[in-house]
């Protein structure tokens, strides 16, 4: 029986079981199969489910009666369908389901590579040894786990292929075709030839990931509109039987905001990813979606593309089948009845205390080190235990205990890494697509269609951490220090004479004591600022800070230069005052500065009144929240998404709007319009004001708070 | 949260809002003066919500009193200063 070791690259349903690909020690890609049986239950009324019974035996299934665990009802009686195709188990449930709607469904849409990772033990992008017949799986054995803190890398052959401009905008003339540190450009203005070029290029270098640059919404719809026109067929996936897998653009709301995800392009043994199509690929990359493939087990196609919560339905949907728990089809628990009064106790959310309004000195930050998920395994916060005593580990706490571990296993190893070792950013992009994971999970406690959720669960974390910040607040009060402001899992302090890190150690160990929670010293500030509302002075912002760490870093929250809104002129001005802000080390000094920041604003605003200011650093993104006719008075994106329709192009709620503020009837300029606008048309009083405001923002901290002489 | 109970930002926005016209009948240095009775209360939005009361304004009235007491105990310590200064 012949042997093969490596990494496991994709899993996919096939009609006689599934295909995986493994990327041996020798550098061979094999397509190998296995038999692999699929499993859904169906529950409810007795003569319902005779009557599913007898609809199903003749389909190509095997039926059992079984009694299975449900998390919330305990033990049921379950109709168990079971199919040798992988691939018809979407069908067969449908049709199911269509007939019989009453009855409860389990395990019916589980993705096949977490079926086949529960079964195997085995992870994506994991190591694992077969035992081969031909090209059959006789057995797999797991080599590493996903909790390994330095897995061996998987040496993956990256192909980019980036257009020389945004297609939306301009037709792309070349596309750049990048393989380790060759590249060139390939000429787009022959399809025929350009077809030929990729498809050499395809054989050549058999890449194992296609990075791309618009490659969901241009290049790959693109290649099957040539593919026809030239008749050369081009087929960028591994598997060459496989067409690519497309699904269609979507606009949907997610976390308070409507968002536009473009069509998608999903490619079978080897992956895709369009950078500029990835939900998440800003904040951690391709190292953090593989991170996050290897512990959810969804592949780095989707997981690029998906919000962290698909990846934790899927960790507690592995855990439920770890552990012999159905996972239902849908959310069943609905929230429990209360009174006002309780309703009004239970419907809070993370304590907020209002910041100290000015400019503050020697001020040190501490940080509870993933406050929810941590409370969540430390009380066992689950929607099954809530409210129980001397319970068993939730399904919750069972699912993140491991991913807090890892967490703060690699941020350990990052604080004691120089900054300039090689391993710092790789690490860091783990650790932040860990991070995500864990911010989502709370979340997903409360999630009207989470499957694995319950209010009430939700409910308890917040008033935990709250009870946990006043505790914290309580030990430094006690120890002398002045709680400058709160924040849901940090704190701000200071105390006169403190001001080095270790003049902190014994407030951070004598609140870790009280809590059980670790937490960890951000920083000392030299000085920082707690923001007034631009509306009444006397009123204070929460979140809305900038200051500068001994060191002489930056940290600010909430202000313009934050703001995704901002345009780059504004925000690198901002930025370069902050920075010259930040040479002064006292709240006294930082007055002193205030000068040169006037010098370098007057400079910004001729440099734009004399036309020297770039126009694309005066684009200004805003997202649009409804579709166009859905706006009484349209908003200046509106407005510049009106301008696009009117030359034919398709908007849709959650795009971004790009544009430029201009002296015309509507007083914008969308940026993607063929024709450029004239600089003489810019409207730079416009601009000024932005500039104003956000300069105000920074210089506002150190004017005293003056009660207006009207008053007297 | 805070889904089905309106937040305590919500409800001293409410609050303001239904006592607008007493607020424009106000002479404009009473209402600058208003506007900070408010401001008071909302340094203090984070203990008016701990507070499980279905009437939070009664929360509120006593951070403003709390405000104005700190800002007396101020005032005093200030002129005590004044006074010693002076002899």
């Amino acid at each position: 029986m012949a042997e093969a070791i490596g990494w496991l690259l994709d899993v996919y349903a096939e009609e006689d079981g599934i295909a995986l690909w493994l990327l041996t020690d020798d550098d061979k890609r094999l397509c190998l199969h296995m038999d692999f049986d699929i499993t859904f239950y169906a529950a409810g009324d007795f003569s319902l489910l005779r009557q599913a019974w007898i609809f199903l035996r003749d389909k190509e299934v095997r039926l059992e009666r079984k009694v299975r665990h449900d998390l919330f009802l305990g033990e049921r009686d379950v109709l168990a369908v079971t199919t040798s195709n992988p691939a018809r188990i979407q069908k067969l449930f449908s049709e199911l389901q269509r007939q019989f709607p009453s009855l409860d469904y389990y395990d019916a849409d589980i993705p096949i590579t977490l079926r086949f990772i529960a079964q195997t033990n085995t992870h994506l992008l994991g190591r694992c040894r077969v035992k081969l017949d031909d090209e059959w799986i006789e057995n797999i054995e797991p080599l590493n786990s996903p909790w390994e803190i330095d897995p061996i890398p998987i040496p993956l052959r990256i192909l980019t292929l980036t257009p020389d401009c945004n297609p939306v905008i301009r037709k792309p003339r070349s596309l750049k075709v990048q393989y380790q540190k060759n590249g060139y450009n390939l000429q787009l203005d022959s399809p025929r030839l350009f077809m030929i070029g990729l498809k050499a290029d395809l054989k050549h270098i058999d890449p194992d990931l296609i990075l791309t640059d618009y490659g969901d919404t241009w290049l790959f719809p693109q290649l099957s509109i040539w593919s026809e026109e030239t008749g050369i067929e081009l087929n960028p996936n591994r598997d060459e039987n496989r067409p690519v897998m497309t699904r269609k653009a979507d606009s949907y709301f997610a976390y308070g905001q409507v968002t536009y995800r473009g069509a998608q392009s999903y490619l079978f043994g080897r992956w895709h990813v369009d950078r500029k199509n990835a939900m998440s690929f800003g904040e951690y990359g391709l190292e953090g979606a593989m991170e996050q493939a290897r512990v959810t087990g969804i592949g780095v196609q989707e997981m690029a593309r998906k919000s962290p919560g698909a990846g934790i339905t899927a960790m507690q949907m592995l855990t439920a089948l770890r552990n012999d728990i159905m996972v239902p089809f849908q959310k069943q628990q609905v929230e429990g009845t209360k009174t006002l009064i309780e309703l009004i106790r239970a419907d809070h959310g993370g304590l907020i205390y209002q910041p100290l309004i000015g400019l503050h000195g020697n001020v040190a930050q501490i940080d509870f080190s993933s406050m929810y998920p941590a409370i969540m395994v430390k009380h066992n916060i689950s929607p099954e235990t809530i409210g129980k005593e001397d319970v068993l580990e939730g399904l919750v706490p069972k699912t993140l205990r491991p991913l807090l571990e890892k967490r703060l296993m690699l941020k350990n190893i990052l604080s004691d890494l120089n900054p300039r070792d090689c391993r710092v950013e790789i690490l860091k992009a783990r650790a932040a697509a860990l991070k995500w994971l864990l911010v989502v999970c709370f979340g997903y406690l409360g999630y009207k269609n989470a499957r694995f959720g319950k209010i009430e669960s939700h409910e308890a974390v917040t008033a935990m951490s709250r009870e946990l910040m006043l505790q914290a607040k309580e030990v430094a009060e006690d120890m002398g220090f002045t709680v400058l402001h709160m924040y849901v899992d940090c704190l701000f302090v200071r105390q006169e004479g403190f001001q080095k890190p270790s003049d902190f150690a014994p407030l951070m160990n004598a609140i870790e004591e009280k809590t059980g929670i670790p937490i960890a010293l951000e920083g000392v500030f030299k000085w920082v600022a707690f923001l007034a509302s631009k509306r009444d002075a006397r009123v204070p912002m929460t979140n809305q800070y900038f200051g500068a760490f001994q060191d002489g870093t930056l940290k600010y929250r909430g202000i313009e230069l934050r703001r995704r809104d901002t345009t780059l002129w504004v925000r690198k001005i901002q930025l370069a005052a902050l920075e010259i802000l930040a040479q002064a080390d006292t709240p006294e000094e930082f007055a002193n500065r205030v000068p040169d920041v006037q010098v370098l604003v007057e400079r910004a605003k001729r440099e734009l009144r004399t036309g020297r200011v770039p126009l694309d650093e005066l684009i200004v993104c805003q997202k649009l929240s409804r579709t166009l006719d859905g706006y009484v008075s349209p908003s200046p994106a509106a407005r510049a998404g009106l301008q696009l329709q009117a030359q034919g192009r398709q908007i849709a709620p959650g795009q971004s709007m790009e544009f430029l503020f201009a002296r015309n009837a509507s007083g914008v300029h969308a940026w993607e319009l063929e024709e450029v606008l004239d600089p003489g048309r810019l409207d730079t009083k416009r601009y000024f004001r932005l500039l104003d405001r956000a300069m105000r923002t920074v210089l506002d901290p150190c004017r005293p708070l003056l009660v207006p002489e009207r008053l007297l | 949260m805070g889904r089905t109970v309106v937040t305590i930002t919500q409800q001293l926005n409410e609050t303001e809002r239904m006592l607008s016209p007493f607020r424009r009948t106000l002479r404009r240095n009473d209402q600058y003066v208003f506007d900070g009775l408010f401001a008071a209360a909302r340094r203090h939005i984070a203990a008016i919500g701990q507070e499980e009361s279905l009437l939070p304004f009664e929360s509120a009235l006593l951070a403003m009193l709390l405000e104005q007491s700190k800002e007396i105990a101020v005032l005093q310590q200030k002129i005590e200063e004044l006074i010693k200064k002076n002899g």
